[in-house]
């Protein structure tokens, strides 16, 4: 059977591949479009910021579900 | 001002003299000079990990390409950062799996073990050494045209640029990677501070983050969206710089180092976790501090615009202390890189230790004069030169990945089509052949055709292989 963190990391790897896919649609960077504002902010730097975020979160859930943490700790 | 640089020099000097003092006296052995004892802590990895990446391209290249391309800029160095931080999780625990299995003298021995040819390293080494110079070169002029155009009357650029390389050589020779990731450590405190406090002023300037953008609206709104004004940021582009970018740790021997270095897989994992924060930590400011440009200085050259914000508008301590952190980063960016290169060079050699030391050493020396020589000829177009670095980098991951992954033997073939990879991708620099075919770039055509050709080679290997046991 596959160990539950195997699974984990792996919803955390299709994670950062969706978020970097997305990343190149017009749902990021819409061609000349700087609205809606967040805090005065143009559209695609405030969601490029909440995507570069997403990235850190996303590595920080990796590192705790990462198979190979617990092959280190048996060692 | 000139008092307070004086101050923050020498006190950087006499600091940069005893980290290195400190790491020759607990450098034992050689491996103990070329990887710092393989016992790299999560502090120090992680600062000398952003140092490296993160240098004299960030705080003059990123503001300078805010200014002139706007906030795609975020999307073309921060979003791929933070993907990178992602890739350094899943790698560094695969290569590091490969160095407990195999040892670690560098990438090159590395891949000439593994594909069973010295071909496989010696084209690493090519391919690194042909676009690592480049880049090194970039961080060392960066900063010399800087001092110049700040302080013509004291040296010229070459002598600006003659003085890094001889201050780097001296520290490196000294401590070697122990006093290099001290000195990254140092450099990377020091832009973190300066940086923030520069952007700080330059926001006050405006009133605050909201009329920032205002007035930048009214100067030009393109610099508000992508492609921005110049049509740079395509989605093309993006995606070609974010395959370079990302794929960095794998490809360049300097941060590939820092993976194998770290003490243990927890250790390695914080410090990815930590560079994707200080990634956007260091590179949100410097969308300020370009935005500011933009709007004060729009018509500048890059040069002139760089000097205003980071010295003339500035009080005298922060000037100063931008003058010393923009000479900390060329020193700790380059130092790496060329101390990589050294090591790369010692991993081709024969296992015979005093020879190849004293060999890696040379081969360092006559690498950093290298450099000096590419910065004086180079362009100042720092973060497009600094992508075709990335950009060139990136042919060799294929490559490297088999290498990591693959349990047999990959082919011989992946080697010659990564070299071909590479001159092709040269020969576009050159103009010599077009750098697009059909609409698609050729960097990114390149990539994506050697990883598929590596995914087929291995196939057609395994299949072949299964099919000769059968027959027997």
């Amino acid at each position: 059977m596959r160990k539950p963190n195997s699974v984990y990391w792996k919803i955390c790897c299709l994670a950062a591949i969706l978020l970097s896919v997305i990343t190149f649609t017009p749902l990021v960077i819409p061609a000349g479009k700087y609205v809606p504002q967040l805090f005065g902010m143009p559209y695609s730097l405030w969601i490029g910021i909440l995507i570069t975020v997403g990235f850190v979160i996303l590595t920080f859930l990796g590192t705790i579900v990462h198979p190979g943490k617990k092959e280190e700790e048996h060692k | 001002m000139r008092s307070w640089i004086f101050i923050l020099a020498v006190s950087y000097l006499v600091l940069l003299v005893l980290l290195s003092l400190n790491s020759r006296r607990r450098n034992q052995t050689a491996d103990d000079f070329i990887f710092a004892g393989s016992n790299i802590g999560i502090f120090l990895g992680l600062l000398t990990f952003a140092a490296t990446l993160f240098s004299t391209f960030t705080l003059l290249g990123m503001p300078d390409f805010f200014r002139m391309h706007g906030i795609g800029a975020w999307i073309f160095l921060a979003v791929s950062d933070g993907a990178m931080v992602f890739l350094i999780v899943w790698f560094g625990y695969h290569l590091r799996k490969r160095v407990l299995k195999k040892g670690f003298r560098g990438m090159a021995g590395l891949l000439n073990e593994s594909y069973r040819t010295s071909f496989a390293g010696y084209t690493y080494f090519a391919g690194v050494f042909l676009f690592l110079i480049p880049y090194v070169a970039i961080q060392i002029r960066g900063v010399a045209i800087f001092l110049n155009a700040s302080f013509p009357e004291v040296f010229p650029v070459w002598g600006w640029a003659l003085l890094i390389v001889i201050t780097m050589l001296i520290y490196s020779e000294v401590g070697g990677l122990r006093a290099i990731m001290y000195a990254d450590t140092l450099q990377g405190l020091i832009l973190l501070v300066v940086v923030w406090v520069i952007a700080f002023n330059c926001i006050s300037y405006f009133g605050g983050v909201k009329t920032m953008f205002v007035s930048v609206e009214s100067v030009d709104p393109g610099l508000l969206s992508v492609p921005g004004p110049e049509n740079l940021f395509n989605i093309q582009f993006l995606l070609a710089s974010f395959l370079a970018i990302l794929l960095l740790p794998v490809t360049q021997p300097q941060l590939t180092t820092r993976l194998v270095v770290m003490s243990n897989l927890r250790a390695m994992h914080r410090m990815a976790v930590g560079v994707g924060f200080f990634a956007i930590m260091i590179i949100l400011p410097t969308a300020a501090i370009g935005l500011y440009g933009a709007v004060r200085y729009p018509e500048e050259t890059t040069a002139v615009f760089l000097s205003q914000v980071l010295l003339f508008d500035q009080p005298g301590i922060v000037a100063a202390a931008a003058i010393i952190g923009l000479i900390a980063a060329a020193l700790s960016t380059s130092d790496s890189q060329i101390f990589a290169l050294g090591s790369e060079l010692r991993s081709l050699l024969p296992l015979r230790e005093k020879n190849t030391l004293l060999k890696t050493r040379i081969g360092m020396i006559v690498f950093g004069f290298a450099s000096f020589v590419f910065s004086i000829l180079s362009s100042d177009q720092l973060v497009l030169l600094a992508r075709v670095s990335f950009a060139g980098t990136s042919l060799l991951a294929p490559m490297i990945f088999a290498a990591i992954f693959l349990k047999k033997s990959p082919g011989i073939e992946i080697v010659i089509a990564t070299l071909t990879g590479l001159l092709l991708f040269i020969a576009t620099l050159f103009n010599i052949i077009p750098s697009e075919i059909g609409t698609i770039r050729m960097d990114l055509l390149l990539l994506i055709f050697l990883g598929l050709f590596t995914v087929v080679i291995h196939f057609v290997r395994n299949r072949s292989n299964g099919w000769s046991r059968n027959q027997h």
